[in-house]
């Protein structure tokens, strides 16, 4: 605004000056002193038009003078403080944008890791899961592996006790059937062939179902 | 407001005694059948107007106005927000008038703010004066003669600088006609257009002057219609009728000199106007003046 109204340009203030006061006295003069080709000014002033050219002239003058004062002693200040408030006041519109924009940001930044966190806090409960099904899997496996083991175990505890118990009833079988068969025969038949006879005769004779 | 009256007539007594002092045609005046008009009004100067002291009296009271109003504005200049009255209307004087010149002649309207400012603060305050004294600078049509003589040689000024010597003469010749049209039509248009130019310094020193002056002339009037119009106990009473006009000099004075200042801008605005509108417009904006109060 300022640089637009310095643009105006126009003749040095010095210049205005002295042609303001040169035409100032001119005009006081030509007033107090009309020339005869002025005269045609009464008869003007008795038609009721008061034109007096010798005023006109210094008036010009005056404005000549007062044109640059005005524009440096009253315009001047006035512009450039109201470019001073605008610029200020364009600062104050700049930095509150400027703000808008960065709380902008940083909401759309809150959002973004609230997003993140979310997923996190998601991915890690899904972890989480994954890790403990893998656990109870594991465990159960575990569990089921121990319980064969001792199933293995205890069969095999129950195979070896049966197998000897069944070798101790053999054997006490095999006993009393000797005693029984001495008691028949009365008779001490060869000890070691007649305990083979028993033995295969309880081979074959052994429960079905084993 | 009395005070003011008696003030304002006690000067521009002394600045007429010094008028008639140094103009031997002052006395001639006195005498003369204009001079009748005025009755007894001293301050009232009927068809003859202000001496040259006169007009410099008041002119000092005008400038003494504009000075005092700018050291009080200044004052309120220093602040991000304007606090003090007159630097707020000042602020609102400056930005209208701003506006009226953007609005008018374009964007450079404002590279003639400081001759409009200053135009409009003269005839504003000169206006002011005259609510206030028997006459003003803007009552005379001497001074207005010299306002419309500076705006109508500033115009033509910027009209040559803008469309050179020749561009600008040949802008009052209208628009380009065939042949034998222009030859015939073409002269008087340039005599119309040269006549007026002239006649805008007439109007505009004629509406300022009468507004002002006849004003003054219309309140004075009105006056008289209130003297004597009743004696009580030996007293007679005055009505000074022509107070309720005040209102509409007040508004006369803001009117007056946004007309003056305005004209500037549409008569800068015709005179450049190829500048923005192109030549598809011609001289179709006309170059009387337009019908203004």
């Amino acid at each position: 605004m300022s640089q637009e109204t310095q643009k105006s340009g126009g003749a040095p203030t010095i210049v205005l000056i002295v042609i303001g006061v040169v035409l100032m006295l001119g005009g006081a003069n030509v007033s107090a002193n009309p020339p005869a080709f002025l005269a045609f000014q009464k008869d003007l002033e008795a038609q009721g038009i008061p034109l007096d050219l010798g005023k006109t002239v210094a008036a010009i003058g005056v404005f000549l003078i007062l044109f640059p004062v005005i524009k440096t002693f009253f315009l001047k200040p006035l512009q450039e403080a109201i470019d001073q408030r605008t610029q200020s006041l364009e600062s104050t519109f700049a930095d509150a944008e400027n703000l808008r924009t960065e709380m902008a940001q940083m909401k759309s930044d809150y959002e973004k890791r609230i997003t993140q966190t979310e997923e996190d806090a998601r991915n890690q409960i899904q972890s989480q899961i994954k890790e403990a099904q893998d656990l109870r899997t594991q465990m159960v496996s575990e569990a089921n592996a121990r319980v064969e083991e001792m199933q293995r175990k205890a069969r095999e505890e129950m195979e070896s006790e049966r197998n000897k118990v069944l070798a101790e009833v053999r054997l006490h079988v095999a006993d009393l059937s000797l005693q029984a068969t001495e008691k028949l025969l009365n008779e001490n038949v060869d000890n070691d062939r007649n305990r083979r006879l028993i033995d295969e005769f309880i081979a074959t004779a052994e429960v079905p179902g084993r | 407001m009395l005070e003011f009256l008696q003030v304002g007539s006690r000067l521009l007594a002394a600045g007429e005694e010094a008028g008639h002092a140094t103009d031997e045609h002052a006395s001639e005046h006195s005498t003369s059948t204009t001079h009748a008009v005025e009755g007894d009004h001293k301050g009232d100067h009927g068809a003859h107007g202000l001496s040259f002291a006169g007009v410099g009296v008041y002119l000092a009271i005008v400038l003494a106005l504009i000075f005092g109003w700018t050291v009080s504005m200044r004052k309120g200049l220093n602040g991000r927000y304007f606090t003090k009255w007159t630097t707020q209307w000042t602020e609102h004087m400056y930005v209208f008038i701003e506006n009226m010149a953007v609005g008018i002649i374009g964007a450079r309207g404002r590279r003639y703010m400081p001759f409009l400012v200053t135009l409009w603060l003269v005839i504003f305050f000169g206006n002011i004066v005259s609510l206030f004294f028997p006459s003003s600078v803007t009552g005379d049509l001497s001074f207005n003669l010299a306002m419309a003589l500076i705006v109508v040689g500033y115009v033509q000024w910027e009209g040559i600088r803008q469309n050179g010597l020749f561009g600008h003469i040949a802008h009052f010749a209208g628009p380009k006609l065939p042949l034998v049209l222009a030859v015939l039509i073409t002269p008087m248009i340039f005599v119309v257009e040269l006549l007026s130019e002239t006649m805008k310094n007439v109007s505009l020193s004629l509406r300022l002057y009468g507004n002002i002056d006849g004003g003054h002339k219309a309140v004075v009037a009105m006056n008289d219609l209130g003297k004597h119009i009743a004696n009580i106990g030996g007293f007679d009473v005055n009505v000074p009728i022509g107070m309720f006009l005040m209102p509409i000099k007040l508004l006369t004075c803001i009117v007056q000199a946004m007309i003056f200042t305005l004209l500037f801008c549409v008569y800068v605005s015709m005179v450049t106007h190829d500048e923005h509108h192109g030549d598809d417009h011609g001289h179709d904006h006309g170059h009387g003046e337009p019908a203004h109060a």
